[in-house]
């Protein structure tokens, strides 16, 4: 786990803490998030109970248009659009299908999109937003998190924004302001929530 | 005769001759794998003919080797089947101890997880009954182990041995009443075991359930059963041909002291239970016939020569 800036597991067991340093890096290396997460920190008290994971992401790609993997040819009355990675094809065809109507989107081949579209129509084509990476990898972290946590911790609050995350659980009730532990642990990784 | 437990690995062909031997010299097939080429044989086999069976298996690319828990039907207790416990550690466990003989059955408990939250249900806590051994596969911390076992082993009257993350001498110092044994320092981890010291602990593993069932069997040959188990199963093969219809791996799974036959209940009772030993003795004469909370199985439990004063 030498790629992370920061990655500490705090818990006042310190047998189960190793077991759980071992957990956190096997499931960040096969959810293939070591390159996304930059600082993880995790603390775990099992008599109160509690887990915390906080930490931050490194800078992630911006969002996904359809000039991002595929070439337009935009003509009077017709838009053909060549794929090139068919990796966004099916969210592509789903937006297209939802705005224009699936009768008006052909596909004579699998990397093809033909649209009998007007030039004012089309203009926006280029641009149109296909995938947010962030939203994919927000859900990867979460389940991540979920998967190292304690499994019968069951009340959860999670969160990722601005390049930081958290996800605090617990088998108890959570307190209603979680703030101060997570500004704590957010403090000892060197950033602030 | 002492009959001992084995495992016969060899090739596919011929393999009938090693089996035809084994029955010859009193042996009984227990379990019969083929895995493409190779034909894998649990047995138990007379101490003295081991010899005999090496020499003839040999041309045949065949090996035979101890494996002490040929016979018994172990259940290894997983706290969930959730990503959190399995493939790693229970399945690494239970694939371990099925190599060294044993019939496994992976129970997943259906509310085990949690330290407060954990509980066991009336259905979970008779099938654990129902085997020879009870093998917890338990967490990393202390606190939640000295919390909750209490809990999980309450009605299991099986022997336990319980796998957890602290060292064996901590588990050993929190868990009160004591359990039948432990193993130390195999938690929840989620990677696959295949570094030396990880195969050395699946090896502990073994070793500890072998010695926890040693004591078992030695307080049977005190009192002995009135009829083997294994001589059971091939007298149930023989006499109730629709066993050879169940496309379970093991239509008949050998326990210590009883056995699983995986027929229905209603159905097969009545005619296992008239099933002829020897010069009139039936099986319900010398065992219970019993349903099993397993499906709709029968469980048979042998009783003891003292209960029955018969020994066939």
């Amino acid at each position: 786990m030498g790629t992370l800036d920061y990655f500490e597991v705090e818990c006042p067991e310190p047998l189960g803490g190793e077991y759980y340093k071992r957990i956190v890096s096997t499931v960040l290396l096969d959810h293939d998030l070591v390159k996304v997460v930059a600082k993880i920190h995790v603390f775990i008290d099992p008599k109160v109970p509690i887990f915390v994971a906080a930490g931050t992401t490194r800078k992630l790609p911006s969002l996904v248009t359809v000039r991002d993997f595929s070439d337009l040819n935009i003509e009077d009355h017709k838009v053909t659009i060549s794929i090139a990675n068919e990796a966004y094809l099916a969210p592509l065809l789903k937006i297209l299908w939802d705005k224009f109507g699936q009768a008006r989107v052909d596909q004579p081949d699998r990397f093809t999109i033909v649209m009998p579209l007007e030039r004012a129509e089309s203009e926006s084509l280029p641009d149109l937003v296909v995938t947010d990476p962030s939203e994919a990898l927000y859900k990867d972290l979460i389940y991540a998190m979920q998967a190292i946590a304690p499994e019968g911790f069951k009340v959860r609050r999670q969160y990722y924004g601005n390049g930081k995350f958290y996800y605090i659980a617990s088998e108890n009730t959570l307190d209603e302001d979680i703030t101060p532990l997570l500004s704590e642990k957010f403090r000892l990784m060197g950033e602030s929530l | 005769m002492i009959l001992v437990p084995v495992t016969y690995k060899g090739g596919i062909y011929r393999h009938d001759e090693i089996v035809d031997l084994i029955e010859d010299v009193g042996g009984y097939i227990i379990q019969k794998h083929f895995l493409a080429q190779e034909v894998v044989l649990q047995a138990l086999v007379p101490r003295d003919d081991i010899e005999l069976i090496r020499t003839v298996g040999k041309p045949l690319m065949g090996d035979i080797t101890p494996a002490s828990l040929v016979g018994t039907e172990i259940a290894v207790v997983t706290m969930s089947l959730e990503i959190h416990h399995l493939p790693h550690a229970s399945c690494d466990v239970a694939e371990y101890i099925r190599r060294n003989g044993a019939k496994t059955n992976m129970v997943g408990l259906a509310r085990g997880f949690g330290k407060r939250i954990a509980q066991l249900n009336d259905e979970e806590r008779d099938v654990i009954n129902e085997h020879d051994l009870a093998l917890f596969m338990l967490g990393n911390f202390e606190t939640c182990i000295e919390k909750k076992l209490p809990v999980l082993r309450r009605g299991i009257d099986v022997p336990i041995v319980v796998c957890g993350g602290p060292s064996k001498e901590a588990l050993e110092k929190i868990i009160d009443p004591p359990v039948s044994g432990y193993v130390g320092n195999v938690g929840r981890f989620m990677h696959r075991t295949k570094e030396s010291d990880e195969i050395e602990k699946l090896e502990e593993i073994v070793g500890e359930i072998t010695r926890v069932l040693d004591i078992r069997r030695e307080e049977i040959a005190k009192d002995p059963l009135s009829v083997s188990p294994a001589r059971l199963m091939d007298i149930i093969t023989e006499q109730v041909p629709d066993i050879e219809d169940v496309t379970s791996p093991t239509p008949i799974t050998v326990q210590i002291a009883g056995l699983r036959i995986k027929l229905p209940y209603d159905i097969y009772a009545g005619k296992i239970r008239e099933c002829e030993i020897e010069e009139g003795i039936t099986i319900g004469a010398v065992a219970e016939v019993r349903p099993s909370r397993m499906r709709d199985y029968i469980l048979i439990q042998i009783r003891p020569f003292s209960d029955t004063n018969i020994v066939v």
